[in-house]
Order: C-alpha cells, then sequence, then structure tokens
C-alpha cells in the first residue's frame, strides 16, 4: 500500500513537472509572436485603439519580454532538489524573479489591466491578479530577509500559482471554448478571474493538507 | 547527460511550430472581387466589366433590357439526387445558383448580353426572333474560352426567361435550365438579411467528412459528425453599410456572425460569389441579386471602414479562438 502510494506520489510529480514545463514552451511560442516588436500582430491585432498609447506600448512589451522569464526562473526557483543542490543558484535568480515582478512584469500587468477587453469585470479580474501577484512577491521577499523561511516558502508558493496564471487562464480559455463555445468576450471575463482564483484556491488547499498532516504528527508525537 | 537535453530542447525550440498555440491554416475568405487592401495595386486581372454600347440597340425593345434573375437548375433527369450535396440536420443543396441574365442590346436580328453566376461574368451573343405575339426566342453562345462556357436557349416573355444552357466542355452538370422574372436593381444600404436558410459553414466543421450511402436507395450522404460554424440572431440586426461600426459593437462577435455580416456589405452591391458556402446562403435571400463579380470601386467609405475592422476581428477569432494562445 505504501509503495503504491509512493509510485502514485513519483506520477504526480513527473505529470506536474511534464506539463508545466511543455507549458512553458507554448507562453515561449506566444512570447516569441512579438519578437521583433510588431504593433499588429497577434493580441495586438485587437488592441488597435490602446497600442496608439505609448504608455501602454510600453507597459505590453516590458509584460511580454520580462513575463517569460519570471514563469521560468519560477519553475527552477519552487524546485526543492533544485533548491538544495543548488542553493546560491536559488538566491541569485530568486532576485531576479522578485526583482523582474515587482519593477517590470506586475506594474506593466496592472496597466494593461487597466485596458483589458470585456469591460469592468475583466479589468477588476486582471487588475486585482497584478496587485496580489505584487502583494505576494513583495512579502515572500520580506521573509526571506527576515530568515522567515516558512513563510517566504508560503508566499512564493502563492506568488507563483499566479505566475502559473499565464498557463492557467490559457488552458480554461480552450476548455471554455470547447465545452460551451462562448462569445470571445464571455470568455474574456470569465478568465480574467477564474484564471487565477483557481491556482491560489489550490494552493490553499495544498497548504490545508500540509497542515493537518503536521497537526497528525505533532499529536503522535 | 546535460549537453544531450540541451540538444533536444534546442531542436525542441527550433522545430517547434506556432501550430500549438494558433491556428496556422487559418484561411478567411476574401475573394479578389471584394478586396479593400488600401495600397494594392492591380492584384489580379479581372475579367473586363462588360459594357455594351446601349445606342447598338432598337428602342422598340427597350422594355426587354435589363436583368433576369431566377434559380440556375441543374438539368440530370435521373441522374439528379446523386449530386445533390447533403448535411445532417436538413441542410441541403441541390447544386441551384441564382443566375442573372441580363440583356443589354436587342435589335432586328442580334441579342448581346451577359450572364452573372456562381462568380462568372460572361458575355454572350446570339439571334433574336420573334415566334408569336410579345414571344421571342433568343440562341446565343458564350465565348467559349472559359471553362464553364455554353449556350443559352431561351424564350423571352412578358417579364420571364425560360429556356436551358449547355456546357461546351464536359463539366460535371452539362446541362441546366431556368425560369427567371426581370428584376431591377439597385443599390440600398439598408437592406437586412431575412430569415431564409440557416447559415452553416461546411468548411468549418470540427470533425472529418464521412460519405455514407445509404443502402436503401443508393442515396449518398455526407454526413458531418459535430457542430459547424453556425450564426446567431445578431447578423439580421447588424447592418455594416449603414453606419461606421465600433470595437464594441463585435469585439463579443462569432467567427460566422462576423464573416456574414461582412459579407452581407457584398451582397448588398449584388456581388456574385465564388465561394459555395456564401453563395448558398445569400442566394436564398430573395433580395439579393448577383450582378458583379467585381466591387472594389462600388464599396463605400463607410463599407470599406467596416470590413477591415470585421477582417480584423475575423482573423483573430480564426486563429486564436480554440487555440491556447489569446489573440
Amino acid at each position: 500500500m505504501n509503495q503504491f502510494l509512493l509510485l502514485l506520489d513519483k506520477f504526480i510529480r513527473v505529470l506536474f513537472w511534464g506539463m508545466i514545463s511543455y507549458f512553458t514552451y507554448l507562453i515561449f511560442l506566444i512570447t516569441i509572436q512579438y519578437f521583433p516588436i510588431d504593433f499588429d500582430t497577434a493580441f495586438l491585432r485587437i488592441k488597435q485603439d490602446e497600442i496608439i498609447l505609448k504608455h501602454y506600448q510600453i507597459a505590453f512589451f516590458t509584460h511580454v519580454y520580462t513575463s517569460i522569464f519570471v514563469l521560468i526562473l519560477g519553475l527552477f526557483q519552487i524546485s526543492n532538489w533544485f533548491r538544495k543542490k543548488f542553493t546560491k543558484w536559488h538566491k541569485l535568480m530568486g532576485k531576479f524573479y522578485i526583482g523582474l515582478i515587482l519593477l517590470a512584469a506586475s506594474p506593466s500587468g496592472l496597466l494593461i489591466g487597466y485596458y483589458a477587453n470585456g469591460g469592468w469585470i475583466s479589468k477588476i479580474g486582471f487588475m486585482l491578479l497584478a496587485l496580489f501577484w505584487f502583494y505576494f512577491t513583495f512579502q515572500a521577499y520580506l521573509f526571506t530577509r527576515k530568515r522567515d523561511f516558512v513563510r517566504h516558502r508560503k508566499f512564493m508558493y502563492r506568488s507563483f500559482a499566479l505566475t502559473l496564471s499565464a498557463i492557467t487562464l490559457r488552458l480554461l480559455k480552450v476548455g471554455v471554448v470547447e465545452i460551451w463555445g462562448l462569445p470571445p468576450m464571455d470568455i474574456t471575463r470569465i478568465i480574467a478571474w477564474a484564471g487565477w482564483l483557481v491556482n491560489l484556491i489550490l494552493v490553499e488547499i495544498l497548504f490545508f493538507i500540509e497542515k493537518s498532516k503536521l497537526k497528525k504528527l505533532k499529536s503522535l508525537v | 547527460m546535460m549537453r544531450f537535453l540541451g540538444l533536444i530542447v534546442i531542436s525542441f525550440l527550433i522545430l517547434g511550430c506556432q501550430g500549438e498555440i494558433k491556428n496556422e491554416n487559418s484561411t478567411v475568405v476574401e475573394e479578389n472581387g471584394t478586396d479593400v487592401t488600401p495600397s494594392d495595386s492591380i492584384t489580379e486581372e479581372e475579367t473586363a466589366p462588360i459594357i455594351d454600347d446601349k445606342n447598338e440597340s432598337d428602342p422598340k425593345y427597350d422594355h426587354m433590357l435589363g436583368f433576369y434573375v431566377g434559380d440556375f437548375e441543374p438539368d440530370l433527369g435521373d441522374e439528379r439526387y446523386d449530386k445533390n450535396f447533403y448535411l445532417d440536420d436538413g441542410y441541403m443543396w441541390n447544386r441551384n445558383n441564382k443566375i442573372n441574365i441580363s440583356l443589354n442590346i436587342i435589335n432586328d436580328s442580334i441579342v448581346k448580353g451577359h450572364s452573372v453566376v456562381a462568380g462568372n461574368n460572361r458575355p454572350f451573343v446570339g439571334t433574336f426572333k420573334k415566334t408569336a405575339e410579345n414571344t421571342y426566342t433568343v440562341e446565343a453562345k458564350e465565348p467559349g474560352d472559359d471553362k464553364y462556357d455554353g449556350t443559352f436557349t431561351f424564350e423571352v416573355k412578358k417579364g420571364k426567361i425560360d429556356g436551358e444552357w449547355t456546357a461546351f466542355k464536359k463539366i460535371d452538370i452539362r446541362k441546366r435550365k431556368y425560369s427567371l422574372s426581370k428584376k431591377p436593381y439597385k443599390y440600398d444600404p439598408s437592406i437586412q438579411l431575412k430569415y431564409a436558410q440557416s447559415f452553416a459553414n461546411w468548411n468549418k466543421v470540427k470533425s472529418e467528412k464521412v460519405i455514407v450511402i445509404d443502402e436503401s436507395d443508393g442515396e449518398i450522404v455526407q454526413w458531418f459528425e459535430k457542430e459547424y460554424a453556425t450564426t446567431t440572431d445578431i447578423i439580421y440586426e447588424m447592418n455594416a453599410s449603414e453606419r461606421f461600426l465600433t470595437k464594441k459593437d463585435i469585439e463579443n462577435l462569432k467567427r460566422a456572425d462576423l464573416q456574414i455580416i461582412r459579407n452581407t456589405i457584398y451582397a448588398r452591391h449584388g456581388y456574385s460569389y465564388k465561394n459555395r458556402i456564401y453563395r448558398i446562403f445569400f442566394d436564398a435571400q430573395d433580395w439579393y441579386i448577383p450582378v458583379h463579380t467585381d466591387i472594389k470601386k462600388e464599396l463605400t467609405d463607410i463599407e470599406k471602414k467596416n470590413i477591415q475592422l470585421l477582417l480584423r476581428y475575423e482573423k483573430n477569432a480564426d486563429e486564436y479562438y480554440d487555440y491556447f494562445g489569446r489573440g
């Protein structure tokens, strides 16, 4: 029985890393659509009213060009194996992860969110995503400065959950299209919220399970 | 080991195609005769518009000149049903096309005109004979340098044309018949679609086309397992010829709606579609008359702007709507 659980655990881990790497690769493909800079390509084709604004141009390309690195860095940062084996690298890359989010990806995301398609419902959804992303990352940074690594880990998990919304909101989009075939802006409104809330809830569930496991262990001792 | 992994990753990145995040085979049907690309010089040589000198015509036949419109039906006898196209859910196309036979010049022995059907605008010249009171017989030939040229034989009688057409070459449907009524054409931007035939884009089917032969009567049926792109009621409400559309108007529309709203602009100008799907759909509209195969110069500024906007969203929907990438 125990062996079975171990095997299942291993399977889930391999699946998780396999999927996350594949979808990161897809996000990379999405990113290179915007290279070199072109104001009339992909998503920007339906953002013609906004892309003429200088601040939107800066925000959009800042977001696109930095977020891909945040995502890739994050993949290494959450790996236990990597952290234990390459602690120095974990520290260095963590500085980049935090710096890119706080100084570039999140503020630019906030601005893009303000101009989001789909009306105020999606605007609020995307802007909250940017704000929470900033808050979690900043908290994680503060706790690592205080050497409180338990809380650092918790906030980094939350931060990375929101980083992963780049992937999950697109997966959700495909799912909603397949199942209900809703009109495009209705889909945007759904993913502006569900695309990151689902991840956050999953992380909180994970923490809850960990906590109850710990309680059990303590009671045994 | 790491070098090997690195090689794999790099080849992945290079070989990787955008097909996983967007529809790379995206095709938005935009026929040459409707092109609105601003900087575009002449893209392709269109068949020269037919300008017949009306002065050649004898004024006493003036009342007979004009457009005669109706169905151009296959005349196949028993073969007929084999040539039909069927879809489940009751969509069926019996290979009828709407034809417009235009009589441009009539004098005592000669008739000149042209016909517009299925994106083809072809002139004809023929003989003209009075056979009874108010009844005239015409036998006219198309030039013969087009695959679909042939001979028209018809009777003109009190604003009606009845007759047959036979192709010169061996094409799928060699004989057609028609019974047409005289109809005036005038561009009217306020014309709206009427409930006539549901739109189903036969090419936009998610599953494969399966051809099934019904054992009982040998009927060939094409089944489509899944849904096709269908429209909503917005196509009866939105008019892209009368006012400038905004982003707000169209951003929440799905692909099929955008397509039909854009193509209704062309239909108002009497554009004759090469594309079968649009042809079947607009042929069912009683106001629709195929008049031109090139309407580039007819489009108004409002329409040109709207076409560009609609195309933008159509292309985006076609490439990204059901893909991982967000357009």
